[in-house]
């Protein structure tokens, strides 16, 4: 576990290397709430609320959808980069789980990035729009452990898509339609309070919504009691059932691994 | 000029022919940037169904809307796509390479690389976007209006490559230009599909006369369709777009000769 902690502390740490970078990642950020609330400001017009959610309930959407999908991203040409140059078989010889490893130098930079880009976006956006504030303390709390379980979903969906690299010429293709899907089926450019009631039927049954709605319904309290615990329950069930999904491609996948000299 | 113009051939030729190597991942690569540029469609499209339109434009004038982006765009990565790259081409050191060829710089820049699959990917839901939407947004499709049309179709690619042109110039000044055009180009050009009447004033003002893509699409839209929101514009911007391209490029042309003499290489 040491270990582990000191691969994200290392990728957290260098992230402070780059000032401008996070300068950059802020304005990027503040940009596109900004520019999505003008969206929805146009489409509400006059209206105080569509289908009883209000436009600040929208800009929130936006805020937490928006702000965290930059805060999750990661190099999701990691495996295939090290898998192409060789530099796995190195990897694997060391005495810690590569996975693992991944997941620990992903979670560093993404603690960074919640930190100096996340953060300084939300209150920049506060003064900009009325953003809902949390139902109550306990549900700011339940949705930051639900934040934590989306991070873990998004990263399983893109750990599943990356071991792909040990059968195919090249994973991009396959993880930018893996984007599309999410992107659309999160709740990040559509609220999903507004998605055709047939799509929305489907997206239920889909590892998606775990990402960034369900922390979004529980910090407005959309959900509570009985349904929040099921909401809590559904994105553990997907992390499970995702976690197994990759350890099989894993297994699989890593057997094919032949490193031709060094 | 006619030389240029056959070695132009030739690269554009090369560039296929590599990208045909790998003939299973060049259409899988093909597919992927067409539905990665078809997000922002299909998000529009799901949120029309519920809202009907966007200050007063309905789904098809929206994508009459976007059709002009993707099909400058098309066009502009067969031409510009080194210099799209510049500030990677310049730590590399292959900007040297170029220096010693009997040919102008900026010539070799736009000849030289063509992204295919950027290309087809955008130049495919270009004209889907076109098919759909122009019979159906209410222009007459006459002489003058395809003239027009054509016009702000090359304006818009001149407006593009100029902005290209002036970043790839700021990178003789810093050394790292990628944050700068992932702002005011990428950024912008996710938004640049709606009509800009829905932004504040700053973000309009921004679109307008510093990074002018509302004369890629907004205003050659408007001289089309004439929605009511134009009356917040002068009427003059939609007889100028399909000019502005030749001044911005102008610009952007002395800007980088300007530039160039302060050209040191990174060394290797």
């Amino acid at each position: 576990m040491r270990a582990y902690i000191e691969f994200a502390k290392k990728k957290f740490q260098n992230q402070i290397a780059y000032p401008m970078e996070v300068f950059m990642g802020i304005l990027n950020t503040v940009l596109t709430v900004v520019i999505f609330c003008s969206i929805y400001r146009a489409l509400y017009g006059e209206k105080s609320q569509v289908d009883g959610i209000t436009f600040s309930m929208v800009a929130t959407n936006f805020l937490i959808s928006l702000g965290l999908s930059e805060v999750f991203s990661f190099d999701e040409m990691f495996l295939q980069n090290k898998y192409r140059d060789g530099t796995i078989s190195n990897e694997l010889l060391k005495p810690v789980n590569f996975k693992f490893r991944m997941l620990a130098e992903n979670i560093g930079s993404s603690g960074f990035k919640l930190l100096f880009h996340f953060m300084p976006a939300v209150l920049f956006t506060c003064c900009y729009t009325s953003i809902c504030k949390p139902k109550s303390p306990e549900s700011l709390l339940l949705m930051a452990v639900s934040v934590m379980l989306g991070y873990l979903v998004l990263w399983l969906l893109s750990f599943i898509v990356q071991t792909w690299c040990f059968w195919i010429f090249s994973t991009w293709g396959i993880m930018v339609m893996k984007n599309v899907v999410v992107n659309i089926l999160s709740g990040t450019m559509l609220p999903l309070w507004f998605m055709p009631d047939s799509l929305r039927k489907i997206v239920a049954y889909t590892p998606f919504q775990a990402i960034y709605f369900v922390p979004v319904q529980i910090y407005l309290g959309q959900v509570e009691g009985i349904v929040l615990a099921k909401s809590l329950l559904s994105q553990l069930l997907w992390i499970g059932i995702l976690y197994f999904i990759g350890e099989l491609f894993w297994r699989q996948g890593i057997r094919r691994v032949v490193v031709q000299g060094g | 000029m006619i030389g240029e113009l056959k070695i132009a051939i030739q690269a554009l030729k090369m560039s296929c022919l590599s990208r045909l190597q790998y003939r299973a991942d060049t259409i899988l690569a093909t597919f992927a940037v067409f539905f990665r540029e078809a997000t922002g469609i299909i998000v529009i499209y799901l949120t029309l169904l519920k809202f009907d339109s966007i200050h007063g434009w309905n789904v098809y004038e929206m994508l009459f809307l976007f059709s002009l982006l993707f099909l400058t765009y098309s066009i502009i990565v067969i031409l510009y796509a080194d210099l799209r790259d510049f500030s990677c081409m310049i730590r590399e050191g292959r900007f040297d390479l170029l220096l010693l060829r009997p040919r102008g710089l900026l010539v070799q820049l736009i000849s030289n690389n063509a992204d295919v699959i950027a290309a087809l990917g955008h130049g495919t839901l270009g004209i889907l976007l076109f098919v759909l939407s122009a019979g159906k947004v209410g222009i007459t499709w006459n002489f003058s209006t395809i003239i027009y049309y054509l016009g702000a179709v090359i304006s818009g690619v001149l407006i593009q490559g100029g902005i290209f042109i002036i970043f790839s110039a700021f990178s003789f000044y810093f050394v790292e230009t990628g944050s700068l055009r992932e702002i005011f180009y990428w950024n912008m050009r996710k938004f640049a599909g709606y009509p800009i009447s829905i932004f504040n004033k700053w973000i309009q003002s921004l679109m307008i006369y510093v990074v002018p893509f509302a004369f890629v699409n907004y205003f050659p839209a408007q001289f089309l369709l004439r929605k009511p929101d134009m009356a917040e514009y002068p009427t003059l911007y939609i007889y100028i777009a399909p000019f502005v391209g030749f001044f911005v490029y102008l610009i952007a042309y002395g800007f980088w000769r300007f530039s160039v003499k302060r050209y040191e290489s990174t060394g290797n």
